[in-house]
């Protein structure tokens, strides 16, 4: 317990030097930057970024990459509340609430409560992320091939399943097109090479950030400039402060919302979007006012930012302890870290325990610096929301350009960026989504070696596959929740569960 | 734990019939994409040579993977077929030939002549500067939604075009020493 705190102390001393602290204010700023502007998302922020950290030190590097995600998922509530566009999709949820209470010439109050609330998921998240995070990587030094097997199925199944907005079948599509293009180039087993069609550029695989900076970068541009319509930013007339009362008169909502965050943060692959969605319909359920949700409810503003911001700390728990990536934007962070030689899964608490407080400090710093900045820089973040996006998304894409060739410096990389960024264009324009993709890339490898590897150490018996009790578990669990997205399955044992709760209250 | 709750995403435009014939087609692609790859793999070297057991073959996975994708084309066919509706192809044809696709087909062509015409042909700073100025004086005119004074245009376009060229050079470059193509 007290090794944990003394860890706890140095992770964040760790950083506090001049240096650590120059990183943090300009990497959050630029955060606030990228979250506030309307097409530029997290994930897009911290796959660029990775290219200008790539010669910092490995513990900058990440520290500079967490406060833009951070400050990103934080900034795009700026927009949400005065545009009433997102500035990242976590921000959706923002924009009901927080748009209505603007237009009631209460901008100010509503990005304060955001402010505070992101603040205080955020912190909600960290301490599950303290707690939680050691335990499971220990529980994971007993996981073998198969239990690592039906991790990698369960993330990009269960990711699938909860992003898929239209239909869960587009979220399994993604997730195997995302496994398919893991497949290609040197597999690990045997070391041949797979569909590389004798390009020798390709007996590496696709490399995870220039794919990244295409689906989240190219992509993101071409829908941006897509659009023709232009809102207007509502001007803020009232204090940006918030009063202590106006925000622990909702602590249970806070409470309650940092919890489902965390929760959706752990499920691999499931970002900050559905912690907020989940979080705002959690506190309409359980409010004494729903009528007044959708309407400029303060409670309703305070459950979404909560929600989305406690999701960013708590996906680095299945990201640092299973280098399963809670999130898109913790898959390019598992890359990065990669590229710095750290190596997140349940090894890391043995090689390099004090990273795992390290984590925990980076995202402290990062929180207060976007508490300080956001309750203070108001004005600044209004000019850059200001910035009309014709001047802008030309320049992003010189910058993924960069961003894509600057890591291995080959023109293929490039390429590979533009191949993604026109198909996963293509993709999200006909709502399938790009989470179960990333996440198939990312554990393709994972899936793949570990499925013949386990094979191969019982001499091609599957059992146990199903035998072995995580293992068990974890299939139960991919079963069932395929099951319940085929929607007759899922409207029967409704219907069931209805009545039996129907019959209980009868007999009660 | 309450995740169980339904998410309102917005599952907008789900009854528009330009969609559900877009989900038509893909699902054609994706049912040949998977039986390509499920060939690919059935075919590939079994490395018996090698002597390593039939279950770990490289192309244990891919084939899995090529069958899944088509039976999931499959079922999203049979969904897509059973919503469809008479001029689900005319509705998608007019969202192609849209002022938005327009728009798209404009970022997508100065992104392809950029990347793969002026990169590499010289220095990156001048073929950024050019890409940029292009990208802002055709979105801030032609393109526009609003069309502003032309001068004013070109006067920004030239400013941003230098700077995003040469700070790219000189922040990537210089500070954080990184190789620009």
């Amino acid at each position: 317990m007290f090794d944990g705190l003394i860890l706890l102390g140095q992770g964040v001393a760790h950083f506090l030097t001049p240096a650590g602290l120059f990183n943090v204010v300009w990497a959050t700023l630029l955060g606030l930057a990228v979250g506030i502007l309307p097409g530029l998302t997290a994930t897009m922020g911290v796959a660029l970024l990775v290219t200008l950290t790539y010669k910092m030190a490995p513990d900058q590097a990440i520290l500079t990459l967490m406060c833009v995600y951070l400050g990103a998922i934080y900034g795009g509530s700026r927009t949400a509340i005065l545009l009433n566009i997102p500035g990242t999709p976590a921000n959706a949820a923002a924009t009901l609430d927080g748009h209505p209470l603007a237009l009631q010439g209460k901008a100010g109050l509503a990005m304060g409560l955001a402010t505070t609330s992101s603040t205080l998921g955020t912190l909600v998240g960290i301490f599950f992320l303290a707690i939680i995070a050691p335990l499971l990587s220990e529980a994971a030094l007993k996981f073998g091939s198969y239990e690592f097997f039906w991790l990698a199925l369960f993330g990009v199944v269960i990711s699938g399943q909860m992003t898929g907005s239209d239909t869960p079948l587009k979220g399994y599509i993604a997730g195997i097109l995302g496994l398919m293009v893991a497949m290609v180039g040197m597999e690990t087993l045997h070391a041949y090479q797979r569909f590389t069609f004798g390009i020798p550029a390709l007996g590496g695989g696709v490399d995870l950030i220039p794919a990244m900076v295409g689906a989240f970068g190219l992509a993101e541009i071409l829908s941006t400039m897509k659009r023709t319509a232009i809102a207007r930013i509502i001007p803020v007339n009232d204090r940006v402060v918030p009063r202590l009362s106006e925000i622990f008169r909702y602590w249970k909502t806070i409470i309650r919302s940092g919890i489902i965050g965390t929760f959706v943060g752990i499920i691999p692959g499931v970002g900050e979007d559905v912690g907020a969605w989940s979080s705002y319909a959690a506190a309409k359920k359980r409010s004494k006012h729903p009528e007044e949700f959708g309407r400029g409810s303060q409670e309703g503003l305070i459950a979404a930012e909560t929600g989305d911001n406690a999701v960013v700390s708590a996906s680095m728990i299945p990201t640092l302890t299973l280098a399963l990536p809670g999130s898109a934007a913790a898959a390019v962070l598992i890359a990065a870290m990669m590229i710095h030689g750290i190596r997140p899964g349940p090894m890391l608490m043995i090689e390099n325990a004090p990273f795992l407080y390290q984590v925990v400090g980076m995202l402290l710093l990062a929180t207060l610096a976007n508490l300080i900045f956001g309750l203070s820089l108001t004005k600044l973040f209004i000019k850059v929301l200001a910035v009309p996006r014709e001047r802008l998304m030309g320049v992003i894409y010189v910058l993924c350009v960069v961003g894509s060739f600057a890591i291995t410096q080959r023109m293929f990389d490039v390429y590979v960026m533009l191949i993604f960024g026109i198909v996963g264009f293509i993709l999200r324009e006909m709502k399938y989504p790009m989470a179960p993709l990333v996440l198939g890339i990312v554990l393709g490898d994972l899936l793949d070696l570990n499925l013949r590897r386990g094979l191969a150490l019982t001499n091609g018996d599957p059992t146990p596959f199903f035998t072995r009790p995580i293992s068990a578990v974890i299939c139960i669990i991919i079963v069932l929740t395929i099951l319940m997205s085929i929607p007759s399955v899922s409207k029967r044992v409704r219907s069931l569960l209805h009545r039996g709760r129907g019959d209980a209250s009868a007999q009660g | 734990m309450t995740t169980q709750a339904p998410i309102p995403i917005p599952a907008e435009e789900s009854a528009d019939p330009a969609s559900i014939r877009a989900d038509l087609i893909a699902a054609i692609v994706f049912i040949a994409l998977g039986l390509v790859v499920a060939y690919f793999s059935w075919t590939m070297d079994r490395l018996e040579v090698r002597r390593i057991h039939p279950s770990t073959i490289p192309g244990l996975v891919p084939l899995i993977l090529g069958v899944m994708l088509t039976l999931c084309g499959g079922l999203l066919a049979i969904r897509s077929a059973r919503l469809d509706v008479r001029g689900g192809g005319a509705a998608l044809v007019r969202v192609l030939v849209s002022w938005q696709a327009v728009r798209v087909f404009a970022v997508l062509g100065l992104a392809l002549v950029y990347t793969l015409v002026l990169v590499g042909r010289m220095p990156f700073w001048l073929a950024s500067a050019l890409f940029v100025f292009s990208f802002i004086t055709l979105f801030e005119t032609v393109l526009a939604d609003r069309v502003g004074s032309l001068p004013r245009t070109l006067i920004w376009a030239l400013f941003v075009a230098l700077g995003a060229g040469l700070g790219v050079q000189y922040v990537f470059g210089e500070i954080f020493l990184v190789r620009l193509p």
